[in-house]
């Protein structure tokens, strides 16, 4: 089947509040999502649902995966198709970055310690992936923001799954470690083939990504569509209640959204 | 540290801290003694000091290992047995068996180990409800009840010391300082099975402790049913603390001092940390108790006292050391 992900009429709510209302989209086998929309619209709320990771909430309508819905699937099952790159800011794990990546195999390896020949290929590809091969024995709270960034993206990597899921990825990054990630994420997506879903505050992100974007206000489903729609005037304005300057980038030609001054 | 060089420590300390225990106190005895004809040192040794050493290494593995396991729950090395409440659930056990003069036991079973486990599990349920009718399985709620139910069950152990006579509240008093003497030997094989299997189990469990300790929705993204994890080791390491409790009443910090120390010698994985938190735990506990035995010889300390004066400024040090939320470091 072509689909990877769909959302059918899907809410969720927490203590009788309505966080995420009626969402509906499906995803196919290798195209890039971007989830856009102010503060406190369910973004992440959402990204989490997906990967079933509330604990507590009601919820209505359905999350289908694969043509199953999520919740038939075990959390191992699961494990081995969603890969998830939490916010960063968190807290960070004691471990250094081999045993972190190692631990990623878990969905596989549950009741053995050492791994097997296809495990440690993972986990090689992945710090390859994501040039962290000289940082492997470095312990995560050594490291940078961008370093951990690319750590938690190895460690998802590491997982071996179809689907990528990232919340606000490049947040804490510098333009420079930022850039070098989307490339990284661009790559993931055309060259080898994985369905990502980011959650992100860049507006420009997802023209510069491609893909489909789905706009979300207040918990509801705003905009549900190709990325390059967000270069029309009047999604944006309606989502965020802000005035927007539409530009092209002077030498790739790409639109540019610029959010304009109070 | 290589795998080899640890087990080549944990030996080492192991056989100093047991053939220190057994042939240091009060009196020393003499290896040679031990084959002399009803030689006393000889009844010592075997009724007295082997029994109890191996009590207070079984204790402390237990407790220790049930500390680690707290630890990694809830990313906090000072969420103990204690703080958590399944120690004060099982001395209410004990007291109550104490107060109200109870002389059964189950086969294989003995009545304080029992009601002590029962206290304990008690205790861990009351705290299940709470965060549980607080939504999902919350680990700051899962502590905050652990506090209420510790304070709500201490409260308790001590109206039955009110409303008992002099002797029986002696022995309650006596009991809740934690002690090694005058032990029941024949209740050792219920604890090391208790501990043993105890430990096994949760050794099995590493790397979901592993992932825990990395976040809980990180190990559920990774494929960790974190509520079933969360509600079996939680409940192993009840089992574990009831045991202990009702056999030497409640040690305190030995389960927050040991896996803590490990953690910052080898690192955060459970595979290393469940053995080796095994053998210091039961090495310390050991040691202590001689330490008890032997400072105002001939007078014996409670065992108990000896930890928390250990535990005490520990406590503080760890505190210190932690971040703004207590994770661990």
């Amino acid at each position: 089947m072509n689909t990877v992900l769909r959302c059918n009429e899907f809410s969720f709510s927490l203590a009788g509040v309505s966080i995420i209302d009626g969402i509906n989209f499906s995803l196919k086998k290798g195209e890039y999502l971007s989830i856009i929309g102010p503060n406190g619209s369910g973004k992440s709320t959402l990204l989490k649902c997906l990967l079933r990771l509330h604990e507590g909430g009601q919820s209505r309508g359905q999350i289908q995966l694969f043509g199953q819905p999520i919740t038939e699937y075990s959390q191992r099952d699961l494990a081995r198709h969603m890969a998830y790159v939490p916010q960063a800011g968190g807290r960070i794990p004691p471990f250094t970055v081999a045993e972190f990546l190692k631990l990623s195999r878990y969905p596989y390896s549950a009741h053995r310690n050492a791994l097997s020949l296809q495990d440690k290929g993972e986990v090689a590809r992945a710090l390859e992936l994501t040039d962290m091969q000289g940082l492997a024995h470095k312990n995560l709270a050594t490291l940078s923001g961008g370093e951990r960034q690319r750590a938690f993206l190895a460690a998802a990597l590491a997982q071996g799954t179809d689907v990528l899921l990232l919340d606000e990825p490049a947040s804490f990054l510098d333009p420079r470690h930022a850039a070098g990630l989307n490339a990284l994420l661009k790559y993931l997506n055309r060259q080898q083939g994985m369905t990502i879903i980011t959650v992100t505050h860049d507006l420009n992100h997802p023209l510069d990504a491609g893909g489909q974007v789905l706009v979300l206000r207040h918990g509801w489903q705003a905009f549900f569509g190709p990325s390059s729609q967000l270069a029309i005037p009047g999604i944006l304005e309606a989502a965020f209640e802000h005035r927007f300057t539409y530009l092209k980038h002077p030498t790739t030609g790409k639109p540019l959204v610029l959010a304009e001054q109070c | 540290m290589s795998d080899k060089r640890i087990l080549f420590l944990l030996a080492a300390v192991f056989l100093s801290s047991m053939v220190g225990s057994i042939f240091l106190g009060m009196s020393v005895i003499s290896p040679s003694s031990l084959f002399e004809a009803g030689s006393p040192d000889a009844e010592v040794f075997w009724r007295l000091r082997v029994p109890r050493t191996l009590a207070a290494f079984l204790s402390g593995a237990g407790l220790a290992v049930s500390g680690l396991v707290f630890q990694a729950m809830f990313r906090n090395p000072l969420a103990t047995p204690f703080t958590l409440g399944v120690s004060s659930g099982a001395a209410l056990g004990a007291s109550l068996y104490i107060r109200l003069g109870l002389a059964f036991s189950l086969p294989g079973i003995q009545g304080s180990l029992l009601l002590a486990l029962l206290g304990g599990l008690l205790s861990m349920l009351l705290v299940y409800l709470i965060t549980r009718a607080k939504g999902g399985f919350s680990t700051p709620v899962m502590l905050l009840a652990g506090v209420i139910i510790n304070f709500f069950f201490s409260s308790l152990v001590i109206f039955i010391q009110y409303w008992s006579n002099a002797r029986d509240a002696l022995q309650i008093m006596r009991w809740l300082m934690g002690s090694l003497s005058g032990l029941d030997a024949t209740r050792l094989v219920d604890l090391g099975i208790v501990v043993c299997i105890g430990s096994v189990l949760v050794y099995h469990m590493a790397r979901e402790l592993d992932l825990l300790t990395a976040g809980e929705e990180l190990a559920a993204s990774r494929g960790v049913a974190v509520r079933r994890v969360k509600l079996m080791v939680f409940v192993l390491a009840s089992v574990m603390v009831g045991a202990v409790v009702s056999l030497v009443g409640p040690i305190g910090f030995v389960g927050m001092m040991v896996p803590h120390i490990c953690r910052l010698w080898l690192g955060a994985g459970h595979h290393r940390l469940v053995p080796v938190s095994f053998v210091l735990g039961g090495c310390f506990l050991a040691l202590c108790d001689l330490t008890a035995r032997t400072v105002l010889a001939p007078a014996e300390i409670p065992t108990g006292i000896i930890t928390a004066m250990i535990g005490g400024p520990f406590f503080l040090w760890t505190l210190f050391r932690s971040n703004r939320d207590g994770e661990l470091l």
